[in-house]
Formats: C-alpha cells, structure tokens, sequence
C-alpha cells in the first residue's frame, strides 16, 4: 500500500492529471532503466496481469468485484499488483499455480473450462495467451523487477484517422516505456467503440477497425492495463466540399473557426443564420430566460445598426433577470432539501447564490467562497453546503463532481472503473473536509429548524475506508500535505482547484455555460468528464476554457464569448449538408423551455401573475427559492424532487401529461378567462381584430405573422359577444403550439 | 420496538388471510372469473406489467435464501419453504411463497454492469450501454421493453400502449422510436381519494364544441417548420406525437374509464393494500384489463448497501403482499394466461454482507453475477425454479441467462420477434435484441 502510495505520489499532481504520463515521467527519469532491460522472460505486471484485464477477469462483476468472486479476488482492472500477484501466486494455498506441472495450475484449468467455471471458458489450451501463462508459471511466476521500466502512457497508432463508408484499417496500441522503449500491446488490449454502427471493433486481439455503412464519428477507445487511449474515427458524408467554400463560411471568433473546423472534417456544412425575430427570441430566452416584450420586439427588428445582435446581447447581460436566471440553474445543482437542512438555510443559500450572480463574482471567486465557507448557516448561505453534506466523504464527492467534473463516487469502493481515480484519491480529496468544524444544531429532520455554525477545527482527520488509516488531503494524483496546528486544509484545495495548471476546473464549468446557451454540452453528462467520454469537440472545449479562464473566470463574458459567435446565430432548420448533425453545432438545436422559463413566458404572453406560496406577490417562478413552493405546472414540466433518491434529474423531452396540463389544466384556463388578463382586456379595447392578432403573435412567438397567418387568425375571431370568447380561444391555440413552448 | 413490529406484523397477515379467505369463498370471485373467461374469449392480447425494484433488490433477501451458507452471507433471515418442493424463498416472501405454484423464479439471470445507470440499461433494453457509463447515469442507447412494445404493438381505444406508475425508470424511455413511444407517466397517487389522471379531460367550464374548435384553430395556425428528416432529431416532431395521443387520450371512452378507480369495489381496492404501492399494481390491472400491452409499476429505494434487513421487514414485506396480490386477483379473472408479470431490478447484492465506509447499519453492495428475476403469467409453467447460483449466492453457474434471453423471452410472449431489425433516426439496422433466444424453460 505504501509503496503504491509513493509512486503515485511521486508525481507533480497538477502535471499529471493534464498528461496522465508527465507525472509518472518525472517520477521514472531518476530510476533509468537499462537500454534494453525490455522484459526477457514473461513476468507479472508487464505480461500477466494485461491479460488477466483483457480477458475480463478481473472485471466488476467477475473477480475484480471488491470481495472478488469464489474466494478469488483480483484487484478492479488490475489497479494493484502486489495484491493481484499475491492472489494469483500465493493465496488458495497455492493452487491456483503449480509451477512443477503447469498445465495443472487452477488458473489455467478454470480459464480453459477443464473445470467448471463461474465465467466460462475464457482462452483455449495451446493458444498464444495460454502458452504465455503456461510458460511464466513453470518458470517460478517471476514479477516484474521494481526497477524494471514503467509503462508512462498508451497511445493509439493513429490517433485519428478518416474513412470512407465500409472501409478497414488496423489499429496499433502501443505502450511507451519510461526508458523510452516503445511497445505493441495491441494483442493484450480491451477495446471498446462508442458507436458500434458508425465504426466497429472487436473486443480483443486483432485491433481492425471496421467502417460501417454510414457516414459519422465514433471513439474508440483501447485499454491496455490502467491506461487509456481514444482514436477518433470520422466517416465523412459523401462528395467533396471545396476548400474555399470553409474559407469564406463567417468567423466573429475563435469558436466559429474550431467548428467549422470540425464540420470540415465530416464534410458538413452549417445552416444560414437564423432571421431576426428568432434570433431575438433565442437571445433572451438563454441568456435571461424571458420571453422579450411586443415593444422590445418591434425596436429590435426596427433597429438597422450593423452590430445590434451584439449589442442586444450586452444589454440583455446587465438586466435584472439575469442573475435570477443563472442562479436558478445554480440551485439545482446545490439547493438541499428543506426537510433535511431547514427552510432557512434553503432560503439563505438561495439569496447567497443570487446575490453572486447580481455582482457577477468571477467563478474562481464564487467557488472559493463556497468551498471554504465560515459562519453561520443563518447568516452566511454558502456554508449550507456543508449543513447539507456533512460527513466528509459527501462533500468531497460532491466538490470533485460539481466542480472538477470528475466523479469520484465510485472510488469510495473501489477503483474507479473508467478512469485512473483509486480509493487514495477519494480518500485523499475527502480528507480536504476533515477540518470542517460544527457548532450549534446539526440536522434533524423533518424540521432541522436549528441554527449551525460552520468552522474550521485545528484538527481533525478523516480515516481511510478499507484500511481504516489517517488519511491526509491529497489533490487528485497529487502529494499528500501534512498540515500545520492553524491551516485550514479547504484553502489549500481552493487555491489547487483554481489554479492556472489545473484543466478540470474551467472546464467544467465552460462545459455547462455552453450546454446552457446551445441546448447542448460538448461533453454529456455535463459534469462527467473523462478520456473515455470524449467530447464532440475537444479543441472547442479546450479553447473555452482557456479563454474563460484568461478572462479572469468572468462568467458574463463567458456567455457573451459564446452568444456573439456566429455560431450561436444559426437558423435551427438543417440544410443540405448537416440534417445528420446532432452534436456537432452546423445548427441551433431546438429545445423546450424548462419549466420555470415556460411557466413565466405563460404568465408573461397572458398578463397574469402568479401566485406562489412564500414569494411576494408579483413574483416570478424564476424567483422561487424552494422546491416546496407548490406548482402543478413546474412539476409536470420537471423540476428536481429532493423527496426522491436520486433527485430527479431535469428532462427536456416533451411528454403527453405536459402537452395535456398546456392544453386542459383548470388553472391555465382560469388564467384565460380571467377579467384582468390579456384577452379580456384586448377584447374590451377598441383595437381591431387585425391588430389584436399582431399583438398575439408578436406577444406569444416574439415576430409578427405572416398574411396568411393573419388572415386565417382574423376568420376565427369576430366580433360583438363573441369577441373576448374568441380572443381567448386564439391565446390558448398559440400558447399550445410547439413554436411557442420552444427555444428555436 | 421489535415487540411492536412483530405484532403488527402478525396482525396484518393474519387480515389479508382471513380477508383473502372470505373473497375466495365467496361469490365475487367466481363472477369475476367467468368474466374474465368470457372475455378471453374474444382473443384478449397479451400485456405485460414489470415490476421494476429500481436499485437492485437483494436475491437472498428475495427469491435465492442460502440457508447453509455461512451467517455474514445468509443474513438474519431464515429461509421458508415455498409450494414448490424443496424451493425456498427468504421468510419475508411469504405470500409470495403461498402462490409459488404459480410463478415461475429464473435464478441464473447475469450481467456485468456493476453500476445503476448501467444495469438499468441492459435490463429494460436488453442491450449493454455503448460506452461505460456511472452510477448517477440516465442514459439511453437503444429503446425500453416498454416503447419496443409500444411500437410494435401499440393500443386501442385511445390508450397510449406504454404507462410507467409512478414514474419512468432511468432507461424506460423510446430512444430512436420517437416520442408517442415514451412511457405515460401516472404520478398522481391513486391511493388518494381524489386521485384522477390530471389534465385528460377538457376543463369544465368548456363546451365540447368549443374545444373542438379550439384544436380546429391549433391546426390551422400551426405552421411552425419541422424536420421531417429522422435523422435531425427534431424535438418538434417529438411534441406533435404526444399532442396526436394527448388528444386520442380525451377523446376515448374506455381510457377514462380505466383510469376511475373508485369504479373498483372496495375490498377489491382493500385486498391490494390502501396505500401508493398497493393502487398503483390495482391501477396496473385496471390499464392491462382496458387493452394496454405494457405497464411498469416503478418502485424505488431497493440499494440497500445498509440497512437492509430492517428494510426487507417493511419494503419487502409490503413488495410481497402486493405483487402476491396483482398475481393473485389477475389468476382470479382470468387474465394471468394472456398477462406476464415480471419483478426485477438492476442486479443483485453481494454475498458479504459488509458496511460502507461512513455508515452503521450493514447491507450488500451491487451484484450482477446474480439476479433472481420473477416471472408469471403469460403461458409461463407455473412453480418452478429455473437456474441455480452457487452455494454462496457468488454466480448464477447453471443454466446462466444474460438480460438478452430475458428480454427476448418478453417479446416472444408478447408476440413480438426479437430479432427484428429496427432503423435508427440515421437509418442504420440495429437488432431488436443481439441475442434473440429466449429462455427455453419460460416458453
């Protein structure tokens, strides 16, 4: 355990997590192997224990399971030798190898199916692999000398390459030595492809990488021992798209020039840029999630300065609904449950996130604060993270997660399955909550009304899972700090997570901003990024990042970055050459409001207000700071439950029961009718049938209506008593139509 | 605390006894039967209804008790014999036990997807997640038994073919089969006296005609572009499905009618539990009795990595008394023939019982080398046990099922080939199941 702990450790932290191979590399440039110490005979690490992964041995549900499987257990994925050796070499009393009459070895009895096996028969007697085993238990089971060269990373020969439909190239793993010695492990490499239609893979052993019959993109991904390699395959559309033709496509920044980039290399093109009006709708519908008012419609589309959508972008940044908007986001992510951390401290982290968006705290900032909040949970509302999530381990999971995208959760138990993160680096990461001092009343649901004071101790220490030892805060793939009598370990991983060299933390967060204003991250699940869940356009996401952080974290010229691209502007409607595009941003990817923003825009279009249970009157849904503030509409449109475990997850997909609440919910029709909303008060005015339906559209799809739209919307009103009844009918049929409900 | 437990324990089975006792003597039962007969008559299609235990359930606190086992992999429950000889279910599936010669328990079912996000996955698709995905995953690579059953078989009289109560598992949803393929979602409680399906009725101040017109105008004024394109994914065209089934669902007679629970006679509504679980199976049988082919009753909190025996005396004992029941009153009217009721969740729990670092009470981790997976109805034989783990509960080791042979043998019985080729949104084949051989001992 030590022993693994210093090599891991040996590395620069920061350096390593950037290059998973740099921190190994300054760890192994001392330890200068012999040219030519290249394994002679067939020893453990280096030739044994690839295969026990590739062959799925040591998998989560065979072997690799924690407790391992039939008293045979093997570290997740071959993460720690010493123990995968002892359990291969000396446990089970030594059966499981008899290096005097190999061929009766458990181990190699089991694998062939001579005797019975939970997993099957898994290699055949006299095949490469077999003779390997064969051959390294009858000389004694030699382990790979300690000083013997490491494996620093893997890579895949080519990275990337681009195919015709049905075509097949191979595909080289090869694994580099810290000697420098390089070495083709493709025979002992799992793989996987993401999409098994566009490009497909065997899961071991030849490394043929086969073309569908259909233009696309797949990552595919090859594992040899710890380490992770993706090459990324592209199958662009048929017939060839002049050079000039990318030359002249339009770049009001960098963005645009990394997608059309991207776009190139599929042999895709974008659509035109969508018309005014949408434009219009779309900016303040994701950039403050309101729908504009007729006045400001009617100007906007007026307006013939050359630069008004950049304009229109700066103005929407400074309103007031902007921070309501962004910190609504904000609280799915951190708001807790009132019944577990006390209505108080729901509202102050509520007004605490608010309030960090109204002064637009740069984001390094506002992760600070939250990370290393003191004080009163009544007084101070980032400290409720810490109300909310006390043990150590929650909040250490939850940090990596939200902040770091990196999802540490199931390295509590075990290696992480996907990724290089082990049970030290949880440990390690959680340990940075160990000094978190409590004073006053903790939880205690259902009420949990009490007031807690958040703190930091002089000491504290939180013990290691399976071995139970001290743990001390250790950054990912960092050095474990030992700590001073007065130091408050959160600052130092403040300090780490938003440091200059470190690549998760701007990342994440570009990452979101992005999948907010486009209706899409770059990398899905927003907050799981890996090598192994690449992203549609890591070059994209990497300069975002860069530029976020060259900004000085500032989150409004983030968004402003993103919405004056040219990009942004384009028209929803797939053109020629991108109807396939789905992740690749050739065109805006339509989306329904989320609830809130609908429930608004509903209220806005009538001229109604809603009334929420502990909210002023005249607030807005954009402005509940608690989920329990009851609302049929918000819950059939999706909100988070906090009663359900794991909460609910937004959904954006359109469903029948929301379809049926637009279109017969007793409280939207009470709406409709009512003396003081829109309707009634058009119909009481003196304004024409024809302008009265300009006003509709102009209030319910932000444009004005064609003349066929108008004609066919005046047919339907008319006049005298019928009037209102008729105005009425015309609001419901657009406030149900899915250009209303619809971010285009 | 225990006294108390025990007490109401005892007390609540001996009612349902005595309850079910009086139904079976009496003359509802055997109306209700000749009833159901004499509409099975008329060729009733068959359904399904899946009982999804959303976190994995244990197999030894359910269907595959190890009684020989050493007691940190047994666990504090004893093992009590069941109809089928020498087959023994954990003590608190008694009612379970007590209608075990009509179900059917496949214990060699297993997978390798250790995580939830994962094992949801392939156990409603029946495929494997393209790419490793987490525990806090909600993901969808191929569609759910649910929407493949929607859109082969769809439904009648207005009814969408696919309903999830009281809410839709993580994988549950249609993938490339387009939204009107997603599941109905019921999250109203119909144990509530004043439970009814929200929104399906047009409000009541409004005449008929008036809403007639109202849609009339919808049609006309909606000029909105869409991509007819599958391929470009439109959300739009997503939404006009569930607009064409909101209004099919208004529109239709029987559809309300299933959904009026107060039509049901009250022992009837007593006899499946007054509580959200208990209504949601009757809602269940109500929904497969009106013509729709597939129902998921979704029950959740069954990630039981501490705390599991306390939770197996009240969630397990009230999973026993309703699933018993819904097999039960469906066998009563004739339905279990042409009705397959399947229980299941992700995986199973680990033999050890262990605890997790950062907690106090002990319980068993994810476990997918075995799944113990309830199967009725449907032609299913009734009272065996199919598949065997080891002695220690570690691996299904005879006669070993992936998800792929479950999830065929479903479609097989609902008359749907599970090797059929489906086209995705960019038109590329892709199989209905990879492997479509169903379990020979479930046909």
């Amino acid at each position: 355990m030590i022993l693994k702990q210093q090599r891991r450790n040996s590395g620069n932290g920061l350096k390593a997590l950037v290059v998973f191979c740099a921190g190994l590399l300054l760890f192994t440039s001392h330890t200068q192997a012999e040219e030519g110490a290249a394994p002679a005979g067939i020893t453990f690490e280096s030739d044994i224990q690839p295969q026990l992964t590739r062959l799925g041995c040591n998998a989560g549900a065979c072997h690799g399971k924690s407790r391992g499987q039939n008293g045979f257990a093997l570290s997740l994925l071959g993460f720690d030798s010493d123990f995968d050796y002892d359990a291969v070499a000396h446990e089970g009393r030594g059966r499981r190898v008899f290096p005097s009459s190999a061929e009766e070895s458990l181990l190699l009895r089991k694998a062939t199916g001579q005797l019975p096996h939970g997993g099957g028969k898994r290699i055949d007697v006299g095949s490469q692999t077999y003779e390997e085993i064969h051959s390294w238990i009858r000389n004694g089971m030699p382990r790979t000398p300690a000083e013997a060269p490491k494996i620093v990373c893997v890579v895949t020969e080519p990275a990337s390459r681009s195919l015709a439909p049905l075509e097949k190239f191979p595909l080289r793993v090869i694994a580099e030595y810290s000697d420098g010695r390089r070495r083709d492990v493709t025979e002992a490499t799992a793989f996987q492809s993401n999409d098994r239609t566009i490009a497909s893979i065997g899961a071991s052993g030849d490394g043929v990488v086969q073309a569908g019959p259909v233009p696309g993109e797949a990552a595919i991904m090859a594992r040899y021992m710890n380490h992770i390699a993706v090459c990324s395959v592209t199958i662009p559309l048929p017939g060839t798209v002049p050079e000039s033709v990318y030359e002249a496509l339009p770049r009001s920044n960098f963005i645009d020039e990394l997608v059309w980039k991207k776009l190139k290399l599929l042999g895709m093109l974008p659509s035109p840029p969508a018309n005014e009006a949408t434009f219009h709708r779309r900016a303040f519908l994701r950039a403050i999630g309101r729908l504009p008012s007729v006045e400001e419609t009617q100007a906007f589309l007026m307006d013939q300065g050359f630069d008004k959508r950049k304009t229109l972008i700066d103005r929407l940044l400074e309103r007031s609904e902007y921070a309501d908007f962004w910190a609504n986001k904000w609280a799915d992510l951190l708001r807790p449950n009132p019944y577990r951390a006390g209505i108080k401290s729901v509202w102050n982290i509520d007004s605490w996130l608010r309030d960090s968006f109204r002064r637009n705290i740069p984001y390094d900032q506002f992760v600070r604060e939250l990370i290393t909040a003191q004080g009163s949970t009544w007084k101070n509302g980032a400290t409720v993270i810490f109300r909310d999530r006390p043990e150590s381990i929650e909040i250490g999971s939850s940090v990596s997660q939200l902040f770091l995208g990196v999802r540490l959760e199931c390295a509590k138990c075990h290696h992480h399955p996907f990724e290089v993160w082990s049970q030290d680096d949880f440990f390690g990461f959680a340990a940075f909550f160990s000094r978190v001092g409590r004073k006053g009343q903790g939880l205690s649901p259902p009420i949990s009304g009490g007031e807690e004071s958040i703190y930091s101790k002089s000491t504290g220490q939180l013990n290691h899972g399976p071995t139970g030892l001290p743990v001390l805060p250790k950054t990912l793939s960092g050095v474990p700090l030992t700590l001073g009598p007065d130091e408050d370990p959160r600052e130092t991983l403040a300090v780490w997570m938003t440091d200059s060299s470190n690549p998760y933390f701007p990342k994440v967060m570009a990452n979101r901003v992005w999948a907010e204003i486009m209706g899409q991250g770059l990398v899905v699940p927003v907050d799981d990024i890996r090598a192994t869940n690449p992203a549609s356009n890591e070059a994209l996401l990497d300069h975002l990042a860069l530029e976020f952080r060259q900004q000085g974290f500032n989150i409004k010229n983030l968004i402003r970055y993103i919405m004056t691209s040219h990009v942004f502007g384009l028209s929803s409607v797939p053109a020629e050459r991108n109807v396939t595009d789905i992740k690749n941003f050739s065109r805006f990817y339509r989306q329904r409001m989320r609830a809130e923003v609908l429930l608004d825009a509903v209220n806005d279009v009538l001229g109604v207000e809603e009334d929420f249970a502990a909210l002023p009157p005249g607030s807005r849904a954009m402005q509940l700071w608690t989920y329990r503030s009851t609302s049929l509409f918000l819950d059939t449109f999706g909100r988070p439950d906090l009663n359900q475990d794991p909460p609910c997850e937004r959904s954006v997909e359109s469903t029948t029961p929301q379809v049926l609440h637009l279109m017969n919910s007793p409280a939207l029709n009470r709406k409709l009718g009512l003396d003081t909303a829109r309707p009634a008060k058009l119909a009481a005015s003196t304004k024409s049938n024809q302008e009265i339906v300009v006003e509709t559209y102009l209030l319910a799809y932000n444009r004005f209506p064609s003349s066929d739209e108008q004609q066919a919307a005046i047919e339907f009103l008319t006049e005298g008593d019928q009037r209102r009844r008729g105005i009425e009918d015309l609001f419901w049929t657009l406030l149900n139509t899915p250009e209303f409900s619809f971010v285009d | 605390m225990t006294f108390h437990r025990n007490c109401e324990g005892l007390r609540r089975r001996d009612c349902l006894k005595l309850g079910l006792g009086a139904l079976l003597g009496g003359g509802l039962v055997d109306s209700l039967r000749s009833r159901g007969r004499a509409e099975g008559l008329t060729a009733r299609k068959t359904s399904s209804i899946l009982v999804w235990l959303d976190g994995g359930p244990s197999h030894f606190e359910t269907f595959d008790p190890k009684p020989n086992a050493p007691a940190e992999i047994r666990g504090e429950f004893n093992a009590i014999q069941t109809k089928i000889p020498g087959v023994l279910f954990s003590e608190n599936m008694t009612k379970l036990a007590a209608i075990s010669d009509k179900l059917t328990i496949v214990r060699s079912v297993r997978h390798d997807q250790n995580n939830h996000g994962a094992g949801n996955h392939y156990m409603t698709t029946g495929a494997p997640t393209r790419i490793p995905v987490s525990c806090g995953a909600f993901v969808s690579f191929h569609p759910s038994m649910g929407s493949v059953v929607s859109f082969e078989r769809g439904a009648s009289d207005g009814l969408p073919p696919y309903f999830s109560i009281p809410d839709m598992s993580r994988s549950g949803g249609p993938n490339f089969l387009g939204a009107r393929h997603a599941p109905f979602v019921v999250s109203d409680d119909p144990n509530q006296e004043s439970f009814m399906v929200r929104d399906v009725t047009i409000p009541k101040d409004l005449d008929d005609a008036r809403a007639i017109n109202r849609r009339k105008m919808r049609s006309r004024l909606d000029q909105f572009v869409r991509f007819h394109d599958q391929a470009a994914g439109d959300p739009v065209i997503g939404a006009d499905e569930n607009y064409q089934q909101a209004v099919s669902l208004m529109t239709s007679a029987a559809a309300q009618r299933a959904f009026e629970m107060h039509r049901e006679p009250g022992q009837i509504r007593d006899s499946y539990g007054r509580n959200a679980f208990g209504q949601q199976a009757l809602l269940a049988r109500r929904l497969v009795e009106a013509g729709v082919p597939f129902v998921t009753l979704y029950n959740g909190g069954w990630d039981h990595h501490s705390n599991i025996f306390p939770a197996f005396r009240t969630q397990g004992q009230k999973l026993d008394a309703v699933v018993a029941r819904l097999i039960e009153d469906l066998d009563q009217r004739g339905m279990l023939d042409t009705t397959l009721v399947i229980v299941m969740g992700e995986f199973g729990r680990t033999p050890m019982i262990s605890t997790l670092p950062g907690s106090t009470t002990p319980g068993r981790d994810h476990w997918s080398s075995a799944i113990s997976v309830l199967v009725a109805g449907c032609g299913t034989p009734r009272g065996q046990v199919i598949g065997a783990t080891d002695p220690r509960g570690y691996a299904a080791v005879e006669k070993v099922y992936a998800p792929e042979n479950l999830v065929s043998s479903v479609y097989t019985k609902l008359g749907i080939n599970p090797d059929k080729i489906l086209y995705t949104a960019a038109g590329r084949p892709t199989h209905l199941v990879s492997d479509p051989r169903p379990i020979a001992e479930l046909m």
